[in-house]
């Protein structure tokens, strides 16, 4: 079940990743040899395995339900690539973007 | 004793008891970078003015009989992933280039509450994806020993800078062995903690559910002394463990390892490695057996089978996700385009090098719709499988003795048209972030040609006082690691 | 079996949870009005690095509304990641839950006595918001605009995410179903409910039975800003659908637009394009465990539920269904009957009172019950004089102005009118009669000579004997006394 370069497109464009045509192939390859070393994972037994097995980790904490302001607004503002007053910009969005 | 090959406890003394001020030591610091960075290039970014001005704020601190902190006027260098408020912070990588986190990360907090002086940020595998420090967009960092290899990385500019006597000590991360692999390759002591024992808040993340801060140190002692400064749980981080913590000084100063149960992987000791690794691995074993330890064989097959595969398919996936957020809206690169569309695809195809861009393939690949069963679900049931498999192997023994690495540091290029030869010599450093334990590479020695061998302590959750103890008893008999270029 | 043609809707329901911070980090909720990018920090603004931390009373909330539908409460649940690319998701992908919801099952009761239903539910989850977008077109539009402008102030704020089962049959259900949650969210605190300013999202999913029996397929309609606008799209969609299966076309499964102002749904012009959103376990939080005890003890501090009270306002007060549901569409008027009815107001006459009275101050002054001036423990003496007929209807209306005028209680204000508390009777009341009859002695002439067949003038002269008595006396009692006066 090798990928193709159609499906490796399509995957890009999932991930939003430009990809040339030069980049294209050693890409694919690289998917392909990677995806064969994963086949090593179907020879384990992993029945009743549980998947979420992050058990070793505390239950997620709570916090308090406090609002407080953040001091550093001016300067996330800043590093915008395209800043307008208060806020991001972004260029035109067409209606393909629109998830 | 020559200031550079001092530990940073010394240093920290000697500046608490005013036998040297934080200042020269920062100076003395400096001296050494302007020296030895020209054939190196550990550093992305150097903060010496500002680190002048937190070296007087801390004489003046102890001017005034405060209390320094812990770590009063000692030299740092921290991984350039980590965020420091109003500097550059690129993670290696052009998408952060000129990027300013408008904050500071925990540990970067930590280590400067306990009077810490940063000099400056390290050189990194972009994104911490890498394990030579070749694929930084900007340049790569040598490995000291032998300017034709490579440090290892992805922290390699933090353990070059270690090695170099930059400072004694420095902040990685290690997501699938960047502390310890790096550290084994430059000759120093690095430690991966335990997931969940140093926050990650203000650590820009690779791989969440793998990545740990650590540091790197030429003596046990200051592993010791650092994790007291580090190891504290943090609110801002939700994986961060509430359960209290030690003192780790008080792991040191055994006068043997009476008792302690030493395990070795029958599999990892089948796994071809070269001979000088072999070699360190008996002359620790014997140093070790000298001191009081006895040993034995651990079995662990699903662990050798699946965890590179494993790794490989997580890590990835997790990263697919993490590295989404650069789309050039917010902060970083952002490319001129027609429509939004344009933007993203322009920015992240320009903003990110090959192997990020590997990765972040795989892991959508592995996570898109009809494979996610395949691959990502069957990855994190042989993780709990890997994870049940320490747990079964520390009933027996308190600590394993592994390499860090299958090969000594490799030549600069030797691996680059191959990443898949590059992710082998993760194989023994990968599977101890997937059971989120901690581990120490030591060094062991040097190879005749004179390039530093690694060895690995790997320990049950929680068991750093372990590694510290087995750590400290091979330091008294090999010595602390040595300055690359004599220290001057 | 269903009908063929019989239209079949499921909604899906976002609430904001009235918190005063965000889901994951400590910025305020409050972004109505706010300028654009103030209530923000690192987590919300996606800045690399950050991490997630969930707020405990967001918890909260969500399972008593849980509990409030009946549905089973997961004592151990967990948040995974949907992965999409849009500027107002500033990570790239949404935290919220997937396999492992907060609550699955129960249900919602709607409608009254034989047209009683109960709309079964499938899960309730918990999700943050995205920010908002400003498109640069003079109409607002994003297809006119050049660019769009990104405000993330909502971004993270809690939602819960309430997810009905395909088992509404009208538009009038739908309607009634958002009716009532809606009044269940605002009776149990966790939510102001207005869906004019977002806080109460409806996305419907609509199809017709085919001819088979089977169900049709499925369109998604959204932005539907009120109950009437939820009620017309939904009658435009079934009409819309039946004529396209009537000609024989098939309906698209699709996103629809309601666009109010225009009466219509319409879909995207573009294809769309199929989401792959790659969930996947978010490793920034582990599992949200429940403590013990900690459903328990939502569910005793959980107020009644409104279709349950309603019930018993009929059932115990005999009161009319619509008194019994006007009295419990908010919390706030149900509970101020309540406490009128403990105070010793006979219900109906509470029921009555509040409905024409209260209410209507509260419409005049636009306010709620809340910060209406006059306590339940100061109406229900008022009332209890009506009862006694020591107060006439019109007096206690005067009296009860006073007493929202000038926050008096009861007698307060009946001083202050000057009336004489306690009843009017005997001499008193004789004196009064005969100073009245003194001064109207020609009505009284021709009463005596039978010139009031009607009783008119009569009537006018215990009006008067009423406004001289200020109110203070029984009406029946006036009247007697008054024929034994005229003798007739």
């Amino acid at each position: 079940m090798a990928v193709g370069e159609e499906e490796v497109r399509h995957i890009a464009l999932l991930a939003r990743l430009h990809v040339t045509d030069q980049e294209t192939e050693p890409l694919q390859r690289h998917l392909n040899d990677i995806l064969e070393h994963f086949e090593r994972l179907k020879g384990l037994d992993l029945v009743n395995v549980d998947p979420f097995a992050r058990e070793d980790l505390d239950a997620t904490p709570w916090r308090e339900d406090v609002a407080c302001s953040w001091e550093g607004r001016e300067e996330a503002l800043s590093e915008a690539p395209v800043r307008d007053g208060d806020f991001f910009r972004v260029p035109r969005i067409l209606e393909g973007n629109d998830e | 004793m020559n200031r550079l090959q001092m530990s940073a406890a010394d240093l920290a003394r000697a500046v608490k008891n005013r036998e040297v001020s934080a200042a020269e030591n920062v100076q003395a610091s400096i001296a050494r970078i302007e020296e030895v960075e020209g054939r190196v290039h550990a550093l992305l970014t150097p903060l010496f003015d500002r680190a002048l001005e937190k070296a007087a704020q801390i004489d003046q601190k102890v001017g005034k009989g405060e209390d320094p902190g812990p770590l009063a006027g000692v030299p740092v260098i921290v991984k350039d992933n980590l965020c420091m408020r109003g500097l550059k912070t690129t993670c290696g990588s052009r998408m952060l280039e000129n990027w300013r986190p408008p904050y500071d990360a925990s540990t970067v907090r930590f280590m400067e509450e306990a009077g810490a002086v940063i000099l400056g940020k390290a050189n990194m595998d972009e994104f911490a994806m890498g394990s030579s420090t070749e694929n930084s967009a900007f340049f790569p960092t040598l490995n000291p020993w032998d300017l034709d290899r490579v440090p290892g990385g992805s922290s390699g500019g933090s353990a070059a800078s270690v090695a170099c006597g930059y400072a004694p000590l420095a902040l990685g991360s290690d997501t699938g062995g960047s502390i310890r692999q790096p550290a084994a390759f430059c000759g120093v002591y690095g430690l991966k903690p335990t997931y969940g024992l140093i926050s990650r808040y203000g650590l820009v993340a690779f791989a969440s559910s793998l990545d740990q801060v650590g540091p790197f140190s030429r003596s046990v002692e200051d592993l010791a002394l650092v994790l007291n400064v580090l190891a504290k749980p943090d609110p801002a981080d939700a994986t961060s463990s509430r359960r209290e913590r030690p003192d780790f000084m008080t792991f040191l100063g055994k006068e043997n390892l009476k008792g302690l149960r030493v395990g070795v992987v029958s599999e990892f000791e089948a796994y071809p490695v070269q001979p000088e690794i072999k070699e360190a691995m008996e002359r620790v074993q014997n140093i070790l057996r000298e001191a009081g330890a006895r040993f034995s064989c651990v079995n662990l097959p699903t662990t050798i089978e699946a965890g590179l595969p494993c790794y490989y398919i997580i890590a990835p996936a997790e990263a697919s996700s993490n590295l989404a957020r650069y789309d050039g809206v917010r902060y970083g690169l952002s490319v001129e385009a027609r429509n939004l569309g344009d933007l993203y695809m322009k920015t992240r195809g320009r903003g990110f090098g090959a192997e990020v861009k590997r990765r972040i393939l795989t892991g959508t690949y592995v996570l898109s719709s009809g494979y996610y069963d395949a691959y990502y679900l069957v990855a994190l049931k042989a993780r709990t499988k890997i994870s049940r498999e320490f747990k079964e192997a520390f009933q027996d023994v308190d600590m394993l003795l592994m390499p860090t690495t299958p090969t000594l540091p490799f030549r600069q290029g030797e691996n680059v048209e191959d990443p898949i030869q590059m992710y082998l010599g993760d194989v023994f450093t990968l599977p101890v972030n997937l059971a989120s334990l901690p581990g120490l590479s030591l060094n062991a020695g040097y190879s005749k040609t004179g390039l530093p061998v690694g060895i690995q302590l790997v320990g049950p959750q929680w068991g750093e006082g372990t590694l510290l103890a087995a750590a400290e008893a091979v330091e008294r008999v090999l010595g602390k690691p040595a300055c690359a270029f004599g220290g001057v | 079996m269903r009908q063929p043609g019989s239209p079949v809707i499921g909604l899906e329901i976002h609430v904001q949870v009235a918190t005063e911070s965000k889901l994951f980090c400590a910025c305020s909720t409050d972004y109505i009005g706010a300028v654009p990018n103030t209530h923000v920090c690192p987590v919300c603004l996606g800045q690399p690095g950050s991490l997630p931390v969930i707020n405990g009373r967001v918890v909260e909330y969500a399972v008593r509304t849980a509990l409030a539908l009946g549905a089973r409460v997961g004592k151990s649940t967990r948040f995974h990641r949907k992965n999409y690319f849009y500027p107002d998701l500033p990570k790239a992908y949404q935290i919220s839950q997937y396999d492992r919801p907060l609550a699955e099952g129960g249900a919602l009761p709607i409608g009254e006595g034989e047209n009683r239903k109960e709309i079964p539910i499938t899960r309730l989850h918990l999700e943050e918001d995205a920010g908002k977008l400003v498109h640069s077109a003079a109409d607002g539009r994003l297809g006119h605009s050049e660019y769009s402008l990104v405000d993330y102030n909502r971004g993270g704020v809690p939602l819960m995410e309430i997810v009905s089962e395909p088992e509404i049959s009208t538009p009038a259900e739908a309607r009634e179903y958002v009716a009532t949650l809606r009044q269940l969210v605002r009776y149990l605190g966790v939510s102001d409910g207005d869906m004019e300013k977002g806080s109460l999202r409806v996305d419907a999913n609509v199809s017709l039975t085919g001819a088979d029996g089977k169900l049709g397929t499925k369109v998604e309609i959204k932005n539907m800003n009120s109950l009437r606008a939820l009620e017309r799209a939904l009658d435009y969609e079934i009409a819309r659908q039946a004529d396209l299966i009537r000609k024989g076309e098939s309906v698209r499964q699709e996103t629809r637009h309601w666009d109010d102002g225009n009466g219509l749904t319409c879909g995207t012009r573009g294809k769309e394009e199929a989401h792959d959103y790659r969930y996947f376990p978010e490793p920034d939080l582990p599992a949200l465990v429940l403590p013990d005890g900690f459903v328990e003890k939502q569910r005793d501090i959980m107020p009644e539920m409104p279709w349950i009270l309603k019930e018993r306002f009929v059932t115990d007060w005999g009161l009319s269904l619509q008194d019994a549901a006007v009295l419990t569409e908010l919390p706030g008027l149900s509970r101020y009957v309540e406490d009128c009815v403990r105070e010793g107001a006979d219900p109906q006459r509470a029921a009555n009172w509040i409905r024409t009275e209260v209410l209507r101050v509260l419409n005049e002054k636009r306010i709620g019950i809340e910060d209406f001036g006059v306590p339940a423990e100061n109406l229900s003496p008022l009332l209890v004089k009506i009862d006694r007929g020591e107060l006439s209807t019109t007096l206690a209306k005067t009296v009860f102005d006073r007493m929202v005028a000038e926050g008096l209680t009861a007698l307060e204000a009946l001083e202050k009118i000057g009336a004489p508390s306690g009843r009017l009777t005997g001499e008193r009341l004789r004196n009064v009669i005969e100073r009245v009859l003194e001064k109207e002695s020609s009505a009284v002439e021709e009463i005596k000579s039978g010139k009031d067949p009607k009783g008119k003038k009569r009537g006018f002269l215990c009006g008067q004997i009423m406004r001289e008595a200020r109110g203070q006396a029984d009406p029946e009692e006036v009247a007697k006394t008054l024929s034994r006066f005229l003798g007739c």
